[in-house]
């Protein structure tokens, strides 16, 4: 694995308050790497001062095996693409494309083969000539990713791209940008606070929280095994229960089996009470209250059934306050660090 | 658009009618026959057009004008647009205290601004008239400079400098290929606000003319204290004239809500 760029403890401070806190982080060559957390965790002033915007207060950010820390932005050849596009409203849609190469002296006829190149790789090789604000806010997107690779940066980096488009086509963008990203062999650092999105995008993704880094990990790795309470809550876990033996443990709400009747007891096992019920088509999902301390003390859980698969017994049990025992297979129990 | 009342309605009418009436007046008079300024004017002639621009004191003073009103805008922009950029892009120390220092010309009496002027440039400066007007004329247009470029400032997306320092230009590059162009017409407006500012400047003109180089105004002032014939509704009709063709050109090329918006979407 080779590294396109680098965080060495990178730290950002604004006045008292730290964004971005110590950040090692390694951005892999070719890959697509989403930097996920919340609002305010520091993801923009990260990717920011990779760019060049924002200079860190400590630490050092590496490109291509060299030291960037002091380097302004337009001596990174890193293609950026920000939230509001920052199309050049008095230039085309060509020219926007080109500025990069006119800046690079690329000669006039290769200059128009790779701005053609680069509005085709988008879908857009049909609009050179429009102005940004004849465009629509998805197709003003394209432009500014299509201006961003037109240079053939050592970086693609996009700040929640998708957060300005309405829910189908930021759906259909993920796809875009990931056959754009393969069609290129791009390295390509992303940011976003959706988590659905980095899951299905990233080849790494890095999960922060308050200017430092939870996990980082495939997504096939870290969805399966978060390691601590915060980055399975971001992560859409919902389960979360302290047991005598094991600690903290989270669990998803599809592997958990509910049968009826008090039979308690057991390291996976817990009585509960149904708090409510939720037909979902296939899917039922039943609010528990189960009870884990030795008080009586209850703890909230949420399981997920298969509609078809409930038995009449099932069916007879689960009512407000009927009593259940609910189980998990300890193997699907996930520990956490707290 | 939201319906004006009434009252809104008549009192802008009554307002239009307070400033272009007497305007019609001294246009109407401007034609007159007659050897006096009088409403209503003598028969019809252009003789005092004739008169105006033939008028050697007025037509040298008119060039003078110009000359000052163009050089004075052309330092004002030049030295106001990098001034805004840096008072609101930049990270100045004192950046209130520049702000302040740029606009206070826009509070000051021009009176005492003028007086000042003429004892340090011209009685310890020695500079001569022209020099200190322009200077003088410069500081009256630079809070204008100032505020309306940086009015369409505001309005920009800083974002479009950064792409630009991005793809690879320097930040004297991005100035000139960007941010330039993106202010167009905020400095358009800048330009013409400045120009006509100076053209119709009549205080600081005053106090720093000499016999040599002395503004329209001041002249035309200096004229009807004398004379009171219709050569100067003649002069002043024909720069409405000129201003009315300046703004028609103006509107044709920007749009007005583009001259007051200021900025380039
Ligand atoms: N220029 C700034 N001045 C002061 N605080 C800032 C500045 N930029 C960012 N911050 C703060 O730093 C934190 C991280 O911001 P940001 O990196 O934009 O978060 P994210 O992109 O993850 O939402 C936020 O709390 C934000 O308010
Ligand atoms: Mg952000």
């Amino acid at each position: 694995m080779t590294t396109a760029a680098e965080f060495v403890a990178v730290s950002r401070h604004f006045g008292d308050f730290t964004a971005v806190d110590s950040l090692d982080l390694a951005i892999r060559e070719g890959a697509l790497t989403t930097l996920l957390g919340p609002s305010g965790c520091g993801k923009t002033t990260s990717l920011r001062m990779l760019a060049g915007y924002i200079e860190p207060s400590a630490g050092k950010i590496m490109i291509g095996g060299k030291d960037h820390t002091d380097a302004p932005p337009e001596k990174r050849d890193l293609g950026m693409v920000f939230q509001s596009y920052a199309l050049f409203p008095h230039m085309t849609v060509a020219g926007n494309v080109g500025f990069g190469l006119k800046l690079r002296k690329v000669p006039r006829a290769e200059r128009a083969r790779r701005v053609a190149e680069a509005l085709e790789l988008v879908g857009l090789g049909h609009l050179g000539d429009r102005r940004p604000k004849a465009l629509s806010g998805g197709q003003q997107q394209r432009v500014a990713l299509a201006r961003a690779i037109a240079i053939r940066p050592r970086l693609l980096l996009l700040d929640e791209p998708l957060s300005n488009l309405d829910a189908r086509l930021r759906v259909q963008m993920r796809g875009e940008i990931r056959r754009i990203q393969a069609e290129t062999g791009l390295t390509v650092v992303l940011v976003t606070h959706d988590q659905e999105e980095a899951l299905e995008m990233s080849d790494h993704m890095v999960v922060m929280n308050a200017g430092r880094v939870m996990q980082q990990g495939a997504p096939d790795e870290l969805f399966p095994a978060p390691a601590n309470r915060f980055v399975a809550e971001f992560l859409g876990y919902e389960n979360f229960l302290t047991l005598p033996e094991r600690g903290l443990v989270t669990v998803r709400p599809e592997l958990l089996t509910v049968a009826p009747g008090d039979v308690g007891g057991g390291e996976t096992a817990v009585s509960a009470t149904v708090r409510s019920i939720a037909y979902r088509g296939v899917e039922v999902r039943v609010a528990l209250d189960a009870t884990t301390g030795a008080g009586g003390a209850t703890t909230p859980l949420v399981a997920s059934l298969r509609g078809d698969a409930l038995t009449p017994e099932d069916r007879a049990a689960l009512h407000p306050g009927g009593r259940v025992t609910v189980s998990a297979r300890p193997d699907h129990l996930v520990s956490l660090a707290g | 658009m939201k319906r004006s009342s009434p009252v809104a309605a008549s009192l802008a009418v009554l307002g239009y009618l307070v400033m272009i009436v007497p305007i019609l007046f001294v246009v109407a008079t401007a034609f007159t026959e007659g050897e006096t300024l009088r409403f209503p004017p003598e028969g019809l002639s252009l003789r005092w057009f004739d008169e105006a621009t033939s008028y050697q004191p007025f037509t040298d003073a008119l060039l003078s004008s110009l000359q000052l009103a163009l050089l004075a805008t052309v330092l004002a922009l030049a030295v106001g647009i990098p001034a805004t950029l840096a008072i609101m892009r930049g990270r100045l120390p004192g950046r209130s205290l520049v702000e302040g220092l740029f606009l206070s010309p826009l509070i000051l009496p021009e009176l005492v601004v003028g007086l000042a002027l003429f004892q340090q440039l011209m009685l310890q400066l020695e500079l001569d008239n022209f020099q200190a007007l322009l200077i003088g004329h410069t500081a009256l247009l630079l809070p204008y400079a100032v505020r309306v470029t940086g009015a369409s400032l505001v309005l920009a997306d800083p974002a479009l400098e950064e792409a630009a320092r991005g793809l690879g230009a320097s930040p004297l590059r991005t100035f000139f290929t960007v941010t330039l162009p993106v202010l167009r017409p905020g400095i358009i407006s800048a330009a013409l606000l400045s120009f006509v500012t100076s053209f119709n400047n009549v205080p600081i003109s005053l106090l720093l003319q000499s016999r040599d180089f002395r503004t329209l105004p001041v002249t035309m002032l200096d004229y009807v204290q004398q004379n009171y014939t219709p050569i100067i509704a003649a002069m002043s009709t024909l720069l409405l004239a000129a201003t009315v063709v300046l703004a028609v050109v103006a509107e044709r090329i920007l749009g007005f809500a583009r001259i007051f918006g200021g900025i380039n979407r």
